[in-house]
This record gives C-alpha cells, structure tokens and sequence, in this order.
C-alpha cells in the first residue's frame, strides 16, 4: 500500500543536496531548551557489539548517570535479545517500557522496538497501539525497516532509528568474515521512498569508528543529501569525525544520544560539549532537534 | 560541571604540591620494580599531568587514517585542551622504524618539554640487530622507552632489561604477555587500552586486570577505552598505582580519555597517580624525563 502521509514532501532521487529551510521549522523555547537523551536502552538482553554476552541495564543507574550529565530525558527502548523472538515477545518488551514510561514520565520518553522480519505480517497493528493506546513515541528496528513497518511509522508520524551495521544481524559467512555494508545503501533507498519518515542512523553511521570508518563519511553525506536522515552522535570513537559533522552537516541534523548504559552518558555528553558548537546549536543538537522529531511528545 | 571540577583539581594541586607527591610515590614504591622514587626532582611544585600513549609520524600505506599520518600539532593543541603537561609520543605503522624514531627523537626537540619520545621496533618486520638501534635511540636520542605491536624478541626484552626502560605494548591477545613477563620481572610492562582497543572484547578487559593483578610490574594504559565501567573496575580491583591515563591520540583523543578518569570523581590523590605519577615513577622521576 505504501501510504506516505505527505505525498507533497517527496523527495526525488539526488535532488537534496542541502536541506530545504523548511524542513526545519522554528521550535518553542520549551521545546528548544529540554536535554533529551535520544537513545538509551534498559533492562535485560545481548549485545553484540563489541563481543555477544549478556548485559542487564538498570533504570534507576540511568536515571542517575543522566541527572549528572544534565539530561532531563531520555528516549528509553528495550535492550536487544536474540534476532527470532516472537511479535508476543516484542509486545511484552515495549509493554514494560511504556509501564516504565508511566513510573518516570518527567524523565522518560518511551521508543517500541521490533523486528520487521520475525513479526512480518502483525506489526502494523502491534505498532499502532503501542503507540496510540501505551504512548509510545518512537521505534527502533532490528532487522532492516521493510515496508509494513515504514508505512506505519509514516501513518503514526513516528520517527525511526536504525542501525545497518549491527554485527550480530549479519553473522560470520563461511570463511568467518564479518563484512556488513556501510549505511549508504541501507539508507539510500529508505529514505528516498519514504521522505516524510524521519531516520535517525545512530553512532554516525559507524559503532567505535572501527573496520569500516569510512562510514562515518557516508553517514555524513546521507544526513547532508536526505532532509529525513538524522545522526545521532554515541559510540563514535574517533572524535574528528563527530567534528566532521558538526562542520559539515546542518546542526539541525544532529541528535545527542548516549548508547547508555552500554556507554555513560555523562561522557557521550562530553564528548558533544567537546563539539563547542554555538550556543543555540547546541542546544538544538543536545535536545531540539530530536523534540521536533517527536510529534506525540508534550513536555 | 568539568570546568567547575578542573578548577578545585589545580587548586587542591597548587596547595598540595611536592608534599603530595612525594607521598604518592613513596605510597607506591612497593609495586614498582623500576627506578626508586628518589630521583624524583624534590623541587617539582606539581604533578605533571601525562598522556602516555599517542603516535606521532607519517607511514607509506595510506590505508587507514591510523597508517597514514599523526600530527604532533594535534596532540598538542588536544593536550592543551585537556590540561596534559607532557604526550608520550612513538611511531605510527612502519616496516622499519630507524627513520620513524629518529622522527620521534627530533619532535621531541622541536616541542621542549611537551614530549617523551618512546622508540618503537618490531621483530616480525625488522631483520637486522634491534639491540644496538635500540640503544643508540635511548642513550643518543633521548628516548625513554619502548612500545611494541607484536611479540617481542628474547633479543629486544634482554636490551630493554638493561637499558632499564619501560614497554607500552600493544599485542593481539593480553594472554600473549603471559609468554614473557613472568620471565622478566625487572621490565615494568604497560597493557595498551585496558587489553582491548574499543573495547572490541571486554574479556580482554578483564584479562588485562587480572594480569596485572598477579604480576606487580604489569600496568594498564586507559586509551580508547568505550564502556568505562571497566576503567572504574580496573582502578577498584588493582588501585589507583596500576592504570595510566592514555589517548592514543591523535586517532584517539586525550580530551574523552582524561574525561572518563575525572568522571570517577576518585579521591585527588589517587586521580594524580594515574594522570601522571605513575608513568612519571615507571619513566624514573621527574628528573630523568626533564
């Protein structure tokens, strides 16, 4: 069905070299000024990168860690578990995000997380209510967006983060390689089919700025090329390229986000400080910016 | 909060000065095997604040940005930035690294008293006599240690032994230190990044802290380290004496690295050993580096 909310947006193929002004409408002060955290996971799972072991990320530790950054909120999503969980699996996981939600609603923003490929078929109607009846704001996918879910999330005017080069979705090949393509093609085609769905590609394109650096370079080039595309700014190790970016690419584009508690957000904020943007820069990246991202969110 | 913190940190130092120190040193004297603390220059008024790990060099390969080039005009005005006194600077990837460490030798004269010029060698792509290129680099260059990429020669460690320096190295796996340490108990050894760069393989991490657990001359340098709450168990499980704040800059970037050993917000004594007494106490003492 391919349902774009709004048709007049679209974005033909090469044709958005520098984003359109407009695309960035101005943002109340409240808006403007709130610190947000927009990707932090809880609770427990797997993590693959750097090595797959098991990890249990406490809220309350968040909360703790965020509060001496500075961080008045946090996008919240349920940490990753094995790729083939059931849709009921997935269910449950955001259930208990928006129950957290709900016990810190001045600190946490909620984000469903699914994977398109193992709840093909039932994640239109799973998504919809999460985010219509539990509040959610945002989804994250495991697995690479198909279209089911992108024509929700362009119904739901939600936004989408996505990380195309997840180690543990994309296993050792028979000679025990781990080659995973960089962003560029993920990205390439999702965001020009879809350009009122906002993408949100986390750790500038490349997690710990290692084996395929140059994807911080592709990253870069898609936030520059697609008005929808989005960086968010954790795990990136080789700091020049964040400065890369932050001259390069429009401040609008740019989201602090910490990868807590796999990191610490007291140093990804840091590291965004570090930046030394100007002033309402800054404060956009720091928090605006991903604000204007989130229709559903009423601070 | 930082600016606020760094603030009470040059007070606190200003007022403590060379009392502090000499406690500091003497406090870990037990642990060291290398040079004792009394060549420590007594009239030092402050702890340098020391990066102990960063390249500086150009490389033929141009493949990675890591073999390619590292500015020392980077690492500088990083260091600045961050409030680092000295960079103990080597090679970057090389074949042979005769012409890479007199480099060293020569950044290290060019920028007075910001450097402490490490060689660097390597067995598997150097075939010629590592031991007297290696004395030469020390006792006519000035440079005052070693690191290491790959496994080490009986040829390189005995040199090392007697040139009583001390080893930054960097190898595949931390149980590969396992091969030589035990065997060399005068050689003070520093474990590059925690025991694994980028966190690649947190259980390096804790490989690289029970090594240096068990052996009183292995130590652990704090470069690129990115889930830091293995930093905070290093320094909990051996004591603030055993990690050494690091960049390997200028790829890595000292002003993260000194952030995420100042978020422990560790009592002052023990954040000054590891920003700067320690590798100064492995090095000799303030005197032999000046």
């Amino acid at each position: 069905m391919n349902k774009i909310r709004n048709g007049s947006e679209q974005t033909p193929f090469l044709s958005s070299l520098t984003p359109p002004a407009e695309a960035f409408p101005a943002t109340s002060d409240q808006a403007a000024t709130l610190i947000i955290d927009c990707n932090t996971s809880v609770g427990d799972g797997r993590n693959w990168e750097p090595k797959e072991r098991l990890v249990n990320y406490d809220p309350e530790t968040l909360l703790r860690y965020s509060a001496e950054a500075g961080i008045q909120r946090s996008c919240i999503m349920s940490t990753r578990k094995v790729l083939s969980m059931s849709a009921s699996f997935y269910k449950e996981e955001n259930r208990e995000i928006a129950r957290l939600c709900e016990k810190h609603p001045d600190k946490f923003i909620g984000f469903a997380v699914h994977n398109p490929q193992a709840e093909e078929g039932t994640l239109r109607r799973i998504l919809i209510e999460e985010v219509r009846s539990m509040g959610l704001k945002g989804v994250r996918t495991d697995g690479h967006p198909t279209r089911e879910v992108l024509d929700a999330v362009a119904e739901l005017n939600i936004p989408v983060m996505y990380y195309p080069n997840l180690t543990g979705f994309y296993p050792p090949d028979s000679s025990g390689s781990r080659e995973f393509p960089g962003p560029t093609s993920a990205y390439f085609l999702m965001a020009t089919t879809y350009p009122s769905v906002n993408f949100i590609l986390p750790h500038l394109g490349c997690y710990r700025s290692v084996q395929f650096w140059t994807a911080h370079i592709e990253a870069i080039e898609l936030a520059k090329r697609f008005p929808n595309v989005y960086l968010e700014t954790s795990g990136v190790m080789t700091h020049k390229y964040l400065e890369m970016a932050a001259a390069e690419v429009p401040s609008e584009k740019l989201l602090f986000g910490s990868n807590a508690l796999e990191e610490d957000p007291r140093v990804e904020m840091h590291i965004v400080k570090l930046l030394k943007l100007p002033k309402p820069q800054e404060t956009a990246v720091l928090g605006g910016n991903i604000r204007r991202l989130l229709p559903h969110f009423d601070a | 909060m930082s600016e606020k913190y760094e603030s009470s940190r040059r007070e606190f130092l200003t007022r403590s000065g060379a009392l502090l120190f000499a406690g500091a040193l003497s406090h870990s004297e037990g642990l060291a095997t290398g040079p004792p603390a009394t060549t420590v220059a007594k009239e030092e008024g402050k702890v340098p604040v020391i990066d102990c790990h960063a390249h500086v060099g150009i490389a033929e390969d141009l493949v990675d940005p890591w073999d390619t080039l590292a500015d020392a005009e980077v690492l500088l005005q990083h260091a600045e930035e961050a409030g680092v006194d000295k960079t103990v600077i080597f090679p970057i990837n090389n074949k042979s690294y005769i012409k890479a460490n007199e480099f060293i030798a020569q950044t290290c004269q060019r920028y007075p008293g910001k450097f402490i010029g490490f060689a660097r060698h390597s067995a598997y792509t150097e075939h010629y006599p590592i031991r007297p290129l290696l004395f030469h680099e020390i006792h006519d260059l000035g440079l005052r240690g070693l690191k290491l990429h790959d496994q080490p020669s009986e040829e390189i460690l005995d040199a090392v032994k007697e040139l009583d320096i001390p080893i930054l190295a960097h190898l595949e796996r931390v149980e590969d230190f396992e091969e030589f340490v035990p065997r060399y108990p005068t050689i003070n050894f520093i474990v590059a990044h925690l025991g694994g760069e980028m966190s690649a393989d947190v259980d390096e991490h804790l490989a690289a802290i029970d090594l240096a657990k068990r052996y009183p001359n292995v130590y652990l340098d704090s470069s690129i380290v990115l889930i830091t709450k293995y930093l905070e168990m290093a320094i909990e499980k051996l004591g603030p004496e055993k990690v050494l704040l690091a960049s390997d800059g200028p790829d890595g970037d000292i002003r993260l690295d000194i952030f995420k050993i100042r978020v422990l917000k560790l009592p002052k004594k023990d954040e000054e050993k590891i920003l700067g007494a320690n590798i100064l106490r492995l090095l000799g003492g303030s005197r032999r580096i000046s």
